[in-house]
């Protein structure tokens, strides 16, 4: 009820509410943008973005999923655009300076089980990325990861096994250590 | 047994996931001043907001357009502004005519010195440019061709010449005798025909002679 009031307020051209909207959901959408990209300004634009969507498409939420959940989708739907023109940019970068396979070098050179790890998790999927990120490291539950992705909550559990038997496979090297 | 040590590293690795791109504060205050801006920036002239500032302008190329024509003209003006003569101190002659010209009043007329100067100088640049167009691999040029780029740069350092297309065609030899001057003797094939082009396309020969008064040509 507050929430679909906080809404009409909003909608009403309410600058209170509309800060209140934001100031009620901006931590999470940056926490999520972060995780996903690692850079603070890239995660801030994504953010910025991401709520100027929410207000300009305020008028179309129609309250069937939360609210929270509601601008998580149009978060993820951010980050997974402007990643796509950021990595775009990077290959031609990459291509310019006829650089050498980094992730490859970085893997033999890199013991540590949390660069590992860290390195593993950029480099899976995009999907199984995100659902592993937003229930293993954000604590979102697979309705609400549904939800946000468009997808069924039992793709969210198959993506989320998936990824994580590929992390254990990438880390197969450490399990034996800290599983024993 | 196995899904007990799956279980446990899966833990372990939640856990230590946790860390992964770990974010730092939330710049709240930065971020919403630039939601605010952007918003208000266009937002509210028709209604629609845009998603970024940027997505905005592409997507109106005569506004575009409209904004280089208008820097483009705001550039020149201010260029002609500032290289164009005081017209009101220094009345512009139209052509060189530096004898023919010189019957003019008295106040308003360049120094007759320096337009004598100034037409020996450029007829020798023409000897100069004629020579070294019949045999462009000679050395020495480079030496003429620093004795006459230094006359050039003192004619246009000196406020007495003040006719425009004399200076110009004084920048253009400038530019010329320059790229002559600091010919490398080896593999010079190309800054020959970079000369030879520049010559041709400012039709320098053509503009040297114009402006040169009758007479026989004044040798190095």
């Amino acid at each position: 009820m507050e929430q679909r009031d906080l809404v009409t307020r909003v909608l009403q051209g309410d600058p209170g509410a509309e800060r209140e909207l934001y100031d009620a959901h901006v931590d999470r959408v940056y926490r999520l943008a972060y995780r996903m990209v690692g850079d603070s300004e890239l995660a801030a634009d994504y953010t910025q973005d991401t709520f100027i969507r929410t207000f300009e498409r305020l008028a179309t939420f129609r309250g069937e999923s939360a609210l929270s959940t509601w601008i998580t989708a149009i978060a993820i739907s951010v980050v997974y655009n402007g990643q796509r023109k950021v990595r775009r940019l990077r290959t031609r970068e990459v291509e310019l300076e006829h650089a050498e396979p980094v992730a490859a070098t970085i893997r033999r050179a890199d013991p540590d089980l949390k660069a590992r790890l860290n390195q593993a998790i950029g480099e899976l999927p995009e999907g199984y990325r995100t659902v592993f990120l937003l229930h293993d490291v954000e604590g979102y539950t697979h309705e609400q990861i549904g939800s946000a992705l468009g997808i069924q909550e039992g793709t969210s559990k198959a993506q989320l096994s998936r990824a994580r038997a590929k992390l254990r496979t990438e880390l197969a090297a450490f399990a034996g250590d800290v599983a024993s | 047994m196995m899904d007990e040590r799956e279980d446990r590293f899966d833990e372990i690795l939640r856990e230590a996931a946790r860390d992964y791109n770990a974010p730092p504060a939330t710049p709240r205050a930065e971020m919403w001043e630039r939601i605010q801006a952007v918003r208000r920036s266009d937002g509210q002239a028709d209604g629609i907001l845009p998603f970024r500032p940027t997505v905005r302008l592409s997507a109106r190329p005569t506004v575009r357009l409209a904004m280089a024509v208008a820097a483009v003209l705001v550039l020149g003006v201010a260029i002609g502004r500032f290289t164009a003569p005081d017209s009101a101190s220094n009345p512009t002659p139209t052509t060189i005519g530096p004898i023919a010209d010189a019957t003019t009043e008295t106040a308003e007329r360049p120094n007759v010195a320096t337009q004598v100067a100034t037409s020996n100088h450029l007829s020798q640049v023409e000897t100069f440019l004629t020579e070294f167009g019949t045999s462009p691999g000679t050395p020495d040029f480079t030496d003429q061709a620093k004795d006459l780029l230094g006359t050039t740069r003192m004619l246009l350092d000196s406020k007495r010449v003040v006719d425009a297309r004399t200076r110009t065609l004084l920048e253009d030899l400038e530019l010329i005798l320059a790229q002559i001057a600091t010919l490398d003797s080896k593999d010079r094939r190309e800054d020959l025909n970079f000369i030879a082009d520049g010559l041709a396309q400012n039709q320098l020969r053509t503009r040297l002679r114009n402006a040169i008064p009758a007479g026989p040509a004044i040798r190095l």
